[in-house]
């Protein structure tokens, strides 16, 4: 097998398309907790037990989708320090504007804004570790490629 | 350009230190990989070897340990393949079929090294090729095969002696 068939057979794993569904699956169960779970504690007063069946059905359907999305960009997918960085500020962006429309929801249903606060706060929160983490990784990957440049030449 | 720095730039997203670092250490992952299994196998453990090693290269914490690493993964593969007697089946069928469907492959089979290699049980043999045909060091063969340095120098030991024993009884019936 030669070189360029051996990384031919790695395009697939490498592909941007890959890297883009995997991101979405952990960003889209990610929102979805957060949403669903906040409308839930949200609620004014005790729900019927259908509605709290149903809001439970959609929290553990978001969570699978979070689990997958964590699993494939973890171990399935290949995520550079480039791309977490582009990852990172995709979920902070995805979690600023899920805290935005959950306080507005609860501001329009007049109750629920402090656990809409709560649950956006800390997905905001988690969101902008992975940022800060992300950049801190890719500043330590180039200046240690600065190190090795300057031994090379030096 | 060190290992290192291909490491380091592939780890970054830079596409051409990655395919760089896949042309530098394929025939030695290929060569590990025949060395430990058959031919049928060896193009599809390696390419396994190769994807695994694309998935986890972002999450590796210490690049100057590329080799030891990238070797621990093949190791995992071939080890994953020789498991289980369906396995054993399947590599005794394969070695009969090299042996009567591909003549040029049998005569290569008995080229010195490769047939001093596969009189070796599995364990002495992986030491070997790590040791002398990857030119890998005492302890880089221990961390790789999970196992103290010690072990290592006993199994090469005992290698060389299978080795030695082997080639004078060829010699003795020659």
């Amino acid at each position: 097998m030669s070189a360029r068939e051996t990384i031919e057979g790695l395009e697939s794993a490498l592909s941007k398309g890959r890297r883009m569904r995997a991101v979405t699956a952990l960003l889209t169960g990610s929102v979805g907790t957060a949403f669903v779970g906040a409308l839930w504690l949200g609620e004014p007063g005790p729900l019927p037990g259908r509605t709290r069946l149903a809001f439970a059905v959609f929290t553990v359907c978001c969570v699978a989708w979070a689990g997958y999305g964590g699993w494939l960009v973890t171990r399935r997918v290949p995520l550079f320090a480039v791309d977490r960085v582009i990852a990172a500020w995709i979920g902070l962006a995805a979690a600023v504007a899920t805290t935005a429309v959950l306080v507005a929801a609860a501001v329009q249903r007049g109750g629920g804004v402090g656990v809409a606060l709560a649950v956006g706060g800390v997905f905001v929160a988690v969101a902008l570790a992975l940022a800060v983490r992300a950049h801190a990784r890719r500043a330590a990957l180039l200046r240690r490629v600065r190190e090795l440049t300057g031994e090379d030449g030096g | 350009m060190t290992d290192e720095l291909l490491v380091v730039r592939a780890q970054l997203g830079e596409r051409a230190a990655l395919a760089e670092l896949v042309d530098r250490w394929r025939v030695p992952v290929w060569t590990y990989v025949r060395r430990m299994l058959d031919a049928e196998r060896a193009d599809d453990v390696a390419q396994e070897v190769w994807l695994a090693v694309v998935r986890g290269l972002p999450r590796l914490r210490e690049p100057d340990r590329f080799a030891p690493w990238l070797f621990t993964i093949a190791r995992r593969s071939v080890t994953d393949r020789l498991r289980g007697r369906y396995a054993r089946e399947h590599e005794a069928l394969a070695a009969d079929r090299a042996i009567v469907e591909d003549p040029v492959e049998a005569l290569v089979d008995r080229a010195e090294l490769v047939g001093l290699l596969a009189e070796l049980p599995v364990p002495e043999r992986e030491i070997l090729v790590l040791f002398y045909l990857e030119d890998l060091s005492i302890e880089d063969c221990a961390r790789i095969c999970q196992v103290p340095v010690g072990t290592v120098k006993s199994r090469l030991n005992r290698a060389r002696r299978l080795s030695r024993e082997h080639l004078e009884r060829k010699g003795y019936r020659a």
